[in-house]
């Protein structure tokens, strides 16, 4: 293959067939591959009619052009389906082995369709691909799952749901190579509702690059400005991503205790820095990767894995008022081994202890309190006790106890580490994503925060849609290619559109990229408000919009939405209603598309 | 005096998490804090005198880049806080 292996492959478990479907070029063209690609055929698959958790929802995986040709992070796949938290399109990536060794199998995409009346996994290998009975795993965690099935990272890769995937969490995640995870929006348990255990994948296809010469030249210099760049060489690989919460705790954008407060006074405890003092064994990369943040680390108990990752160091940690870095690190190993998303486990544990405190709840939960985060996050995978409301994601418990305001979601997807009254830009990032609230879409701390490529004021919002959009589209395009977007941090769009030059042997500019991006980004809208979401839906939790910050760096400040709305839908050739407008959709070659049913 | 926190590699450069250091601006604070933490000069500064690509320095939790720069007052009852290049997220 060079670039595209130019087949599906579409399982119907309901049926038990399995057929080999030819990739649309033009569409590989347009929408490359990734995140773009799982979008484009979900418009075809699934419509409005069809509810997440239903067998005609489609879970379907899609690797980039990129992916396994050895350029520097092409290790990363995407999942597109229904989300069954949001009821949004929802894509999802992971880095790891499995992506590159799908890929290695001749497949750009599998479509998983239907439903199996028993447990079964799938088996894609040199001896043929099959649907097999798994009932024997069933039940099993995810590392007992990924041992049971013969792990062998750069042979024998495996993708499995944990407990929670089984029992229908709308908060689990599907996991690969153990513990990478497709985190968010509850993909986990659109595949436990098709009774689908695990994927295991073995292949030998290359992806070789159609000019050699010119790719090889693009590995060497991608190479050396990964190299050369101080947060690539040295930010990530010594500290990981939780360096920046120091950072992001020092001007008050930190959300502390369910978004009551936006600094927290032990911030410095869960930080990258006291990660790598204290319980950091060794870094770990995923394949073709050189840059190597991944922590393994190991607490007092003894318990080790990876992790955590930034987001879940917050999750557990400042959202719940917890600075105790070893409970916080085997609640992620905890969520890791049940297939649970932690960014949206710990936002709703954060929302229930505020629930607690206020009554809402009867429970003893209190914020700082980090005894009961094992015990919550088994009874969420099983749905026992309170775990059965957690299990439900934060909006869901909150709205059925009579506090709906104390959940801090967008679309019913709990908000990230970052508190958007702090950083405008980013509450417009949360507010338009696609997926609901998404710090991974258009991630704002750059510009707002590390002066990455310039620092721009993080209290405007004059000026902030076009960047936003162009951060969106940007994270589109990298999602679609797929890359991962630390990469991005050395390397400009102009060296992904040479490299994908290189393997594809078409001609793509970094003009082409970007538009590839707003083009996705564009159908990911038009999905949403085929599923009947409107303007109303891009909105922020009321705290943020109307409580302002009650001191530290960013008093004073609530989130300034409403302005930078209004510039976001012209800036992206919207009407007043957030509906591409006529002239966009043609330009973007998505016109005839959306035809018949808009 | 100010009190100046240092992050990321800077900690382990300096061996220390947070010092004091007097200094009526930014730019006077920076030359007293590598006379006792010579150290930190070349992580911090350039031959010039600027700031490293990538370093932040904030008062308050304020960039002093949409400030006045190393220009930038500071007063004995400031938070300064010197970051190396960092990335995550």
């Amino acid at each position: 293959m060079e670039g595209w292996a130019g087949k599906i492959l579409d399982i119907d478990l309901t049926s038990g067939s399995i057929e080999t479907l030819p990739l649309d070029m033009e569409m590989a063209r347009l929408f490359l591959g990734g995140r773009g690609l799982g979008a484009r055929l979900l418009w075809d698959l699934v419509g409005p009619e069809v509810k997440p958790l239903d067998p005609e929802n489609a879970l379907i995986f899609t690797t980039g052009p990129i992916t396994a040709s050895s350029s520097q992070t092409s290790n990363r796949f995407n999942v597109s389906t229904k989300s069954p938290l949001t009821n949004t399109l929802l894509h999802a990536n992971s880095g790891g082995w499995w992506g590159m060794q799908f890929k290695r199998t001749g497949y750009d995409a599998m479509i998983i369709r239907g439903k199996s009346e028993t447990p079964v996994m799938i088996s894609i290998t040199e001896a043929g691909i099959s649907i097999d009975d798994a009932s024997d795993l069933w039940g099993k965690t995810v590392f007992e799952t990924t041992e049971a099935l013969g792990q062998d990272r750069n042979k024998r890769n495996v993708l499995c749901i944990g407990p929670a995937g089984e029992n229908l969490v709308r908060i689990a995640a599907i996991m690969n190579d153990k513990e990478r995870s497709l985190a968010r929006g509850g993909a986990g348990a659109v595949m436990g509702s098709k009774n689908l255990k695990a994927i295991v994948v073995e292949g030998k296809e290359k992806n070789k690059p159609a000019d050699k010469d010119q790719f090889k030249f693009m590995l060497y210099e991608t190479g050396k400005l990964i190299k050369a760049s101080p947060l690539t060489s040295q930010a990530l690989p010594e500290f990981g991503t939780t360096v920046v919460m120091n950072v992001v705790n020092e001007i008050g954008a930190l959300p502390t205790r369910n978004f009551q407060e936006s600094q927290f006074e032990d911030a410095h405890k869960i930080s990258g820095e006291t990660i790598t003092d204290t319980i950091l064994v060794k870094n770990q990369a995923c394949w073709a990767c050189p840059i190597t943040c991944t922590r393994i680390t190991k607490t007092a108990s003894g318990e080790e894995g990876e992790g955590p990752e930034f987001e879940s160091a917050w999750a557990f940690g400042a959202q719940c008022g917890v600075g105790d870095l070893d409970a916080i690190t085997e609640a992620n190993f905890l969520c890791n081994d049940l297939g649970i998303d932690t960014i949206s486990m710990g936002n709703t544990i954060g929302c229930a202890m505020e629930m607690a405190e206020k009554g809402f709840i009867d429970n003893d939960l209190r914020f700082g309190d980090a005894t009961k985060f094992k015990e919550l996050i088994r009874e969420t995978a099983y749905r026992e006790g309170l775990g059965d409301d957690l299990a439900e994601g934060s909006y869901r418990l909150a709205e059925k106890y009579g506090a709906p305001e104390l959940s801090m979601t967008v679309k019913k997807l709990e908000l990230p580490a970052y508190d958007p009254r702090g950083m405008q830009g980013q509450g417009l990032v949360y507010a338009t994503s696609n997926r609901g609230a998404c710090h991974e879409t258009g991630n704002m701390l750059g510009p707002e925060v590390l002066s990455l490529p310039r620092l721009i004021d993080r209290f405007a919002t004059q000026g902030k849609a076009g960047i936003v959009s162009v951060h969106q589209n940007s994270a589109a395009v990298i999602d679609s290619l797929v890359y991962c977007k630390f990469s991005a941090m050395a390397v400009a769009e102009e060296f992904f559109a040479r490299t994908l030059t290189a393997v594809t042997g078409q001609l793509f500019t970094a003009d082409d990229l970007m538009k590839v991006g707003e083009r996705v980004w564009n159908l990911e809208r038009l999905y949403n408000l085929r599923e009947g979401f409107t303007s109303a839906d891009d909105t922020l939790p009321d705290r943020l919009l109307n409580v302002p910050v009650a001191e530290g760096p960013s008093e004073g400040f609530v989130a300034n939405l409403d302005p930078m709305l209004v510039e976001y839908y012209q800036f992206r050739g919207w009407d007043e209603n957030g509906v591409p407008k006529p002239e966009k959709l043609e330009e973007l070659g998505l016109a005839e598309l959306v035809q018949p049913v808009m | 005096m100010a009190q100046v926190k240092l992050f990321g590699g800077l900690q382990r450069k300096a061996g220390t998490t947070a010092v004091t250091i007097p200094g009526s601006n930014i730019q006077a604070l920076l030359q007293n804090l590598f006379v006792t933490h010579p150290e930190l000069e070349t992580a911090v500064t350039d031959d010039q005198h600027h700031l490293q690509p990538h370093v932040r320095v904030m008062v308050n939790g304020h960039d002093i880049e949409l400030g006045d720069g190393l220009e930038t007052a500071v007063t004995d009852q400031d938070v300064i806080a010197i970051f190396p290049p960092i990335a995550g997220g």
